[in-house]
């Protein structure tokens, strides 16, 4: 079976937090981009553990071919980062980002998927960590008329019906859910998963000799409707929140505690 | 073009309407006013309680039900394509979902059916003089916002988040809402996900709770979590977590508050040693008070803080279970 896994690369999301819990991210004179321009660029958190979702079910002893994609400017680690932890293609579609959405983003990862036969199974993170849009493998899935699968913990290949089928465990606000779905179909990933393992030394060597395979955005030839963005971002600014906090003071731990409910109770918030 | 929003819901919710409806239904008749448009809100399934009272008071144009066998429990297929029918049959400018886990499929999976843009975490929508649609929506876990605009479609799909509108009534009387049944012909759907085994609601969930003690990286071993438990117990209340415990594997991810776990509205919500990153804020800064103890007095949780104690939430909390019990 042919595992499609569609990664992004993002700004390190734990660099953008400890910039913003600092109150020191800004926004540059266009105001749009971050002007913090040390922040490191990572794959997607997600997209990784959607990497070590097929890495397992290779694990598992699922044949198949694990090609993992990419739509961007310059996603060389990227894609060195999938080939070191085991994916057989790498492969990559040039294209500006700013004149890209994720609804282009999407037809092209539905392009490139047809263009290549097809897939069985569609990996992708339940959402980028720096849009946090989360909606590139819903249109995805339309585009190919595939069904969606959300939110995994965990996947696994099953045979229904004598074909192939994928038993997923999604992570629902009432607790753990197990659907079935027939192949062809997209899975998107959550961190429930666990951790993706590390690419060993010797698999970081091999990688360096792996090209990825340059697909142009036109020789998927889609439909012009497909090639233009639909939501376009004019501005992006840092929110500001009000704060009123009465910080409590007191000898001892004892004591603030003693504080703390007895204004807790003095304002209704407590019995 | 048409200048209609519809709002979409469905399920019965606990006030006799599907939660944050009455949200979402504020941010409609905003749009829809300054698109001097309809304001209609579609029901799947079964019409909700309170939904022809909530609607009047909303300002609601059309109170638009589709009912169908299909859409008896929620599937994705069947929903899509309902909801497809229904903007065919009336196009519409703006279609509006309050986000919950399940509209974060339907929505960008009826974007794409329509050829719409599709925003989710969205804060807001403006609609200038111009013509143009302005999507507010939250981005990096809340540490920004990012403004939106359509190019190329006219219409959108937008995911509201939750707390992200205050529910206000229309001023004085208005016309009552027209009650209109929507055909819908789903007989050429059926549902390709099959559920093999249900979820099941264990016990009282973090998203009913009136308080809530979370505790954070401020803990320094899985077993200083029973404090954060205690606390809650002592309170009356359930315990939290912000998301480095569950990824570090301390805490079962039901606990999780945050962007990508509950979002949660309690009337109290204690923050131990959680710094205020804006993922984890994302599921309590609805809460009514919130009491923060961090040892650093420059940590982002204090801006969000009803009352601060400076301190090691290991020393503070023991004290504060005392205090609790002792009430």
């Amino acid at each position: 079976m042919r595992i499609v896994i569609c990664a992004k690369e993002v700004l390190d999301p734990d660099a953008v937090n400890n910039y913003a819990l600092a109150g020191r991210l800004e926004i540059g004179e266009d105001g749009k981009t971050l002007t913090q321009t040390a922040i490191p660029r990572l794959i997607n958190a997600y997209d990784e553990q959607a990497i070590e979702a097929a890495l397992r079910l290779r694990d598992a002893g699922v044949e198949c071919t694990i090609s993992v994609v990419s739509a961007g400017p310059d996603q060389a680690s990227l894609l060195k980062h999938a080939a070191a932890l085991g994916a057989d293609e790498i492969a990559v579609i040039p294209v500006d980002t700013a004149t890209a959405d994720y609804h282009s983003v999407a037809f092209l990862l539905a392009g490139y998927i047809r263009s290549t036969g097809g897939a069985d199974l569609v990996l992708c993170g339940r959402q980028a960590s720096d849009d946090d849009q989360g909606v590139v493998p819903a249109l995805l899935g339309e585009s190919l008329g595939m069904p969606i699968v959300s939110i995994a913990r965990a996947v696994e290949v099953v045979e229904a019906a004598g074909a192939p089928a994928v038993r997923v465990t999604r992570v629902t606000p009432d607790g753990d859910e197990l659907v079935e779905a027939s192949c062809p179909v997209v899975v998107t990933i959550s961190n429930e998963l666990g951790e993706p393992r590390f690419p060993t030394t010797a698999k970081k060597i091999a990688a360096r000799r792996m090209k990825p395979t340059i697909v142009s955005v036109d020789e998927l030839s889609l439909p012009p409707e497909e090639r233009e963005p639909r939501v376009t971002m004019t501005r992006q600014f840092v929110p500001t929140v009000q704060g009123n906090c009465e910080f409590l003071s007191g000898e001892t731990p004892g004591e603030l505690a003693d504080r703390l409910i007895e204004n807790l109770r003095r304002d209704g918030v407590l019995q | 073009m048409t200048s209609s929003v519809v709002v979409c819901t469905w399920g019965e919710g606990r006030d006799g309407v599907p939660s944050e409806s009455e949200e979402v239904l504020t941010l409609g008749r905003k749009v829809s006013t300054s698109l001097e448009g309809d304001l209609n809100w579609l029901v799947l399934g079964p019409l909700p309680n309170r939904a022809v009272e909530v609607a009047g008071s909303y300002g609601v144009t059309n109170l638009d039900r589709a009912d169908d066998p299909k859409l008896a429990d929620f599937q994705p297929d069947p929903w899509v394509e309902a909801l497809a029918q229904y903007c065919a049959q009336h196009p519409t400018r703006v279609v509006l979902f309050g986000q919950t886990f399940d509209a974060r499929l339907v929505a960008p999976r009826l974007a794409g059916r329509l050829g719409a843009g599709v925003v989710m975490n969205g804060v807001g929508v403006d609609a200038p003089d111009d013509g143009r649609l302005q999507i507010t929506a939250s981005a990096y876990g809340g540490d920004t916002r990012v403004v939106y605009e359509l190019s190329g479609v006219e219409s959108c799909v937008v995911s509201v988040l939750a707390n992200a509108v205050l529910p206000e009534p229309r001023a004085g009387e208005g016309p009552e809402p027209t009650l209109r049944e929507i055909q819908v012909d789903l007989s050429g759907v059926e549902e390709r996900i099959r559920t093999i085994e249900r979820a099941q609601t264990e016990g009282p969930r973090l998203e009913d709770a009136e308080i809530i003690v979370s505790g954070g990286r401020g803990l320094s071993a899985p077993a200083d979590y029973e404090l954060v438990e205690q606390l809650a117990k002592a309170l009356g209340g359930m315990a939290g977590a912000s998301r480095p415990l569950v990824d570090d594997g301390w805490v079962d991810s039901s606990r999780q508050v945050g962007l990508t776990g509950k979002i949660t509205r309690p009337a109290l919500y204690v923050a131990a040693g959680i710094s205020g990153a804006s993922q984890h804020m994302a599921g309590c800064s609805a809460a009514k008070t919130i009491v923060a103890i961090n040892r650093d007095a420059d940590a982002a949780i204090f801006r969000y803080a009803r009352y601060g104690i400076v301190g090691d939430c290991l020393e503070i909390l023991p004290e504060l279970i005392r205090a609790a019990k002792a009430r």
